[in-house]
Parts: structure tokens; sequence; C-alpha cells
């Protein structure tokens, strides 16, 4: 199959790393969402974030003028029937994303690629409710999604080998290595990194470290490029939230039993960088304000 | 004989039909965007006339297609048939310790191209997908590869072997090789031929100036020593390119900016040489015209610019013993007279006197002698000509395999 043009249902955060990831790889993108200022604050967002690449050359001025010329928007969701890979990265719950692609099967060809981006939601539940449920594959992508370069492909119980295959090539092309996964909640990246999390913040609740101390231990002991919670402050913490307490429900294991720090902090709305406050602060560019 | 020549980029393909017995351009054009929404063909034919249009180039082996199908189009009459094609010239950037020249294309010698895509991950691949394109829309018709690499094969081991670990030339063929050897190739012999000298019985210096820039040291026809390296980073300042820096700098700048591997490639790739000293621009001419505005860092641009020039042809004095000739191509080379003149400055002493009238004169793909009568070292300026080049080394190598053209 050739991947001609990839349609992407929503305009959120990891729908724009996608997108701009898919776009820097040459591929045109059409992204779909209800409201055109969403989507146009999703592309102002991207502009944004390749501007700050750029000032750390990691993508030069041309690079971003090439990217966003070849990333469309639209709320029609008819001009996603052309299409032939759609990602879905928007739903939050499984009812989201069945209702999703029970209606882009009614737009799309029977032959377009269904992919959704979820990190505890069963592909296989989805499917029982699709007119053609071997074309789905789950995809679990880790942001900042254009600079890291790794993904999880999840098959569901009916997916097509040769979806699987197409999912490959595709993430080939944006420079990712592939790993494929069980059906699990958590997947493997998640269920390996959120105990880990978890540990830091109750370790930081009960006193025995400052967060820089916790995450400087964890960064330069065991090599990482980031301590746990920064990582956290990167997903946000109403995301690690949201993702322990699913675990936990679905497997009932208590190392995903969420830490009452990470609860107060999401109720106090300190979600991370996005909020630019979290374990840690950060300015206005998203950027860590040291010495905090 | 009629030759296609192909340089093949990642989504690009530029290509010129020549016929090499007359050395005419019959012609040329490029296609642009392949595998994307919007791609293009462009055709140049030999009374002027252009043409572009947008079509579906899905892969390089479409391209190639819609190149021949536009030259045999009745309103173009450019051939009357595929078979009129007696050859196929590519360009190939790197060619490793390998390929001393060029050679003909089979499997064992795609096999080789392969292998060696690790010493040239951006440029071979395509280099690659257009020979495999090529054959699948003319399978009979023989295929020359020619590589940039090939004419700095006679560099000496002492210039070729870098101050580091031996091991790691021996495990990873780090060492330098040198590019844009098509070029110097070609000017040299030029040169040579305008100023009636013999090539194998002269030394010359040629700065290919572009947006990428290198100069060799030719000593009786044979490179002897090249300002590029393992890559095409090394040696003069570029457009975008960095030229020669302490090594270190590389390694504090990304501990200290937290720099991933690619931001620091392209740093140096992308961000560097005249763009990143004027910030302005990557292009001579705009900063050309800023330097005449009094611009301050365009000065200095154009300074460091010329003084690494003439640090390197004082280098390759040394290592030549005696010049004859020094030669100036590619699109800076050709055209400006200001860099010329400020990179041979005060060069008496060498037996190089520019003489300023012939200097400003030759420019716009003219070539000449700029060096005045009494200058011991000739100076010229010769248009390069890399298609010309890959035509002429794949029309050789096709008649000498005896290969019975069709006609």
């Amino acid at each position: 199959m050739k991947i001609r043009k990839i349609g992407i249902i929503g305009c959120g955060v990891i729908a724009q790393g996608i997108a701009q990831n898919l776009a820097h790889s040459k591929l045109e993108v059409i992204m779909y969402d209800e409201k055109r200022y969403w989507l146009e604050s999703g592309l102002e967002s991207i502009s944004v974030a390749i501007d700050n690449e750029i000032s750390r050359w990691g993508l030069t001025p041309s690079d971003k003028k090439a990217i966003l010329s070849r990333i469309d928007i639209t709320t029609r969701i008819q001009d996603l029937r052309d299409v032939n890979i759609l990602i879905e990265a928007k739903g939050k719950t499984f009812e989201d994303k069945k209702d999703v692609f029970i209606e882009a099967e009614s737009v799309c060809s029977d032959k377009t690629v269904f992919m959704t981006n979820t990190t505890t939601i069963s592909i296989s539940n989805i499917q029982d409710f699709l007119k053609f449920p071997e074309r789905l594959i789950g995809l679990h992508f880790i942001p900042p999604i254009p600079k890291t370069p790794i993904v999880e492909i999840i098959k569901g119980i009916k997916t097509d080998d040769e979806v699987v295959k197409v999912t490959k090539l595709l993430m080939e092309t944006l420079g990712k290595r592939c790993i494929e996964v069980y059906e699990y909640p958590g997947f493997v990246t998640s269920r390996v990194i959120l105990p880990m999390i978890n540990t830091a913040a109750q370790v930081l609740l009960e006193g025995l470290a400052t967060a820089e101390d916790i995450d400087a231990a964890i960064q330069l002991g065991y090599n990482m490029s980031m301590g746990p919670l920064a990582i956290a402050d990167q997903i946000g913490l109403d995301v690690v939230l949201s993702y322990m307490d699913s675990i936990f429900k679905n497997i009932g294991d208590p190392s995903y039993r969420a830490c009452p720090l990470l609860r107060k902090m999401v109720r106090e709305q300190k979600l991370g960088v996005k909020t630019r406050e979290g374990f840690f602060k950060y300015d206005e560019k998203m950027r860590r304000i040291k010495n905090y | 004989m009629k030759v296609l020549t192909l340089n093949c980029g990642s989504s690009t393909v530029k290509y010129k039909l020549i016929e090499t017995d007359t050395e005419e351009n019959i012609a040329y054009g490029k296609v642009e965007r392949i595998g994307m929404i919007g791609a293009s063909i462009e055709i140049v034919t030999q009374n002027g006339k252009k043409i572009v249009e947008e079509q579906e180039l899905l892969d390089h082996v479409m391209a190639v297609d819609a190149i021949l199908k536009m030259m045999i189009r009745p309103d173009l009459k450019i051939i009357s048939d595929f078979s009129e094609i007696d050859a196929v010239g590519h360009r190939v950037v790197h060619g490793g310790e390998t390929f001393t020249g060029s050679v003909l294309i089979n499997d064992e010698v795609i096999k080789i191209l392969k292998e060696n895509i690790q010493l040239a991950p951006l440029h071979n691949p395509p280099n690659i997908q257009g020979i495999e394109a090529a054959k699948a829309v003319l399978p009979d018709v023989p295929m020359v590869g020619v590589f940039d690499t090939a004419f700095h094969t006679t560099m000496p081991d002492y210039a070729y072997i870098y101050p580091i670990p031996y091991q790691l030339y021996r495990k990873h063929a780090i060492r330098r090789y040198g590019f844009h050897g098509t070029s110097h190739y070609f000017v040299s012999r030029k040169a040579c031929e305008k100023l009636n000298c013999k090539v194998h019985s002269c030394n010359l210096i040629t700065l290919h100036l572009g947006n990428g820039a290198s100069v060799t040291a030719i000593k009786r026809g044979k490179s002897v020593d090249t300002s590029m390296g393992f890559t095409p980073l090394e040696g003069l300042v570029m457009g975008t390119r960095c030229g020669d820096i302490d090594p270190a700098i590389i390694l504090h700048i990304m501990q200290q900016e937290k720099l991933a591997l690619y931001e620091a490639n392209n740093l140096l790739n992308k961000f560097s040489g005249i763009l990143g000293i004027s910030g302005k621009s990557n292009d001579m001419r705009d900063i050309e015209e800023l330097y005449n505005q009094g611009d301050n860092l365009a000065r200095l641009t154009i300074d460091i610019y010329t003084y690494r020039i003439k640090k390197y042809i004082g280098a390759y004095f040394a290592v030549l013993g005696h010049v004859d000739i020094i030669v100036f191509t590619a699109g800076v080379g050709e055209n400006s007279p200001l860099i010329r003149e400020k990179s041979l400055e005060d060069m008496d002493t060498f037996g190089i006197k520019l003489d300023h009238d012939r200097n400003e004169k030759i420019v716009g793909g003219k070539d000449g002698v700029i060096s005045s009568d009494d200058s011991k070292v000739k100076v010229v300026v010769i248009p390069t000509n890399e298609e010309l080049v890959i035509a002429m080394d794949t029309a050789k190598i096709v008649k000498k395999m005896g290969k019975k053209l069709k006609k």
C-alpha cells in the first residue's frame, strides 16, 4: 500500500505530535475536529513546538514551512473519505473511541486502515462494534511524539496481519522503533514507568528527599535522560492519575494504587508542564525553571 | 551517443540528456516532491522552451518513467523513442574505498553500494533508488555510476587517515574521502585545456565554491589532498556548514545546551557557515549586498570565508611544492569577483597577481583568466559541468565494454 494522505481525528497534544511527526516525514495530513478554533489553536501549538525546536537547532525554518504546508484542517468528517490511514487521538473513553470509529466507517472506504492511540482501552472491544474490525490497530505513542523514537503497536483479536505490516511501515517512515505488545492495560511502557512515578511521589510525600534530588538520583544513578517526576510533569499528572486508576481497576495490582500526593496535586490543578506547575515549575516556553 | 544523467535525491530527480559526441545538452530538468501531493516535473528543451507539469509521481520509478515520457512527447520532439537513449549515467555521492573510478552498474555494484549506505546515509539510498528505478524503466540500457569520491582516491594515506585510533579506520572506515570529485576533475582538465598545458605536467588548486565548498590540491592530474573529509562538513566555510572547527566545541555545546545528536548535527550542517555567522542568509549574494551597505556581520562573514580559503591555498602550496594554476568554480566561485579578490589578496610572494578588470568581467557562467599577465600562477574561472563528466564517463565505459548501441 502506498501511503498518501493520513487523517487524524483530534487536535490535542497527542494529535499535534502525530501530525507534526507525519508531516516532517513528508506525508500529507488532514486533521479533523469539531470546532475550527480548536484546530487553529492546535496548529498554532504545532507552530510553537517547531519554533522551540528551531531555537535549539532541531529543525530549520524551511522544515517549519514544509511541515505546516502538509497539515490541512477540517471540521467536516466527510473530508476524511480519501485518506488511506486514519489515526484517532481524541477520545478519552471507550465510548468516545467506539463512536468515532463507527462514524468513520460511514465516511471512509472499506480499505482505510484505522489506528487508535490508547494506553488502556481495549482494541478488541472496539472491534466488536465495527463492520470491518480487521482494519483496526492500536498505537501507543510517548510524548513528545516527534522526538521519542519508540511506539508500541497493539493488535486486537481480529486485527489483520496486513494491517500490522502497514503500521510497521508507517512507523518506520516516522523513524520509530516498533514493539508489538499484547493487549493488556498499560502495555509495556506505562506498566513499567507508572509504578516508578508513583513511588517517587510517595518518597517525596514521605519527605525522604526533595523532588530535585529524587529525580537527580534516578536520572544520574540509572542513566536516564529524565527523572520520574519530570517524566510525570511531561505526561501530565491528571493523565498519570487516570492511567493508574484504570490499570488498578483492571488488574488490581497495588503498585498502581495512586499516591495521595498525586491526587492532591491533580485536585489543585498542578498538572505539570501544561499548567506550568507540577513537581517542578515551568516558564511560558515550557522550559523548566531551575532551582525550584 | 545519447546519455541520460540522473542525480537522485530523496524526493527529487535532476536530469540532463546529453549528446556526448558533440557535448551538447539536448534537454534538462527536474522532478520534485516525489511521493507527495503536488509532485511536479519540469523540462527545458534545447531551444529554451520550459514546461512544468503537476503529476502523480509516487516513487522514483514513476519519476524516471515520467521524464522519459516527457521526452517522447510529439510537441517537444526531444527523442522519438526510448530506444534512442544509449546509456544512463548516475551520480552517486559515496563510492567508499571500493570505487576508484566510474563503473558499469551490475548486481555486484548495487550490492556494494548498499553496503556503503552507512557512509552516506542521506545520499546513497536515493542514488540507489534512482538506479533501481532506471533499471525498471530501461531494463536493457547500460548504466554507469559516477562517484563524487572517486577522483580523491589517489590521496596518499597520510592525507586521508585521521590522527585518531587507527582501529576506527579498520572497524568503521573512518577516513577522509573528499567530495565534489567530478567537479574538481572537470575544471582541472578544462583549465589546462584553456591555458594550453598538459594536465599531467602541472599542479593546480581547484576551488569549488557553491553552497557546499571544497578545495583540492591536484598534482600532475591527481588529487593529493582535498578539504572535505569523512563527510562534506569538513574544510571551508559553506552556506550552512561550519567547515573546520575544534571538535571539542561539539562535545562542549552538546553538554552545555543538552543537545541530542540530531540537534548537534543540524547545528553544524544547517545553522552554521555563512548563515550562522551572518545570521541573515546562506546565500553569498545577499551577504555581499549587506557588505556593500556596511553591515559589520556581513563583513566578518566574508572575512572569515575568504581567510579560510587563503589558509587552504597556502597549505596546498606547501603540499604541492609549486602551483601553476588556481581555478575558481561553482556559484560563488564563478560569480563573485569580491570573494575571488579577497581570497587571493596580498599573495604576490606566492606569485599570485590578480587583474582587477579581468576579475570583474568574468561572471555569469563565463570562463576566463583573471590573473595578470605577469602572474606566475595563472588564475582562471571555469564554470563546472558535473553532468557532462557523468555523461562522458558513461559513454567511455559503455563503448569500452563493447555494448552494441541501439540505433
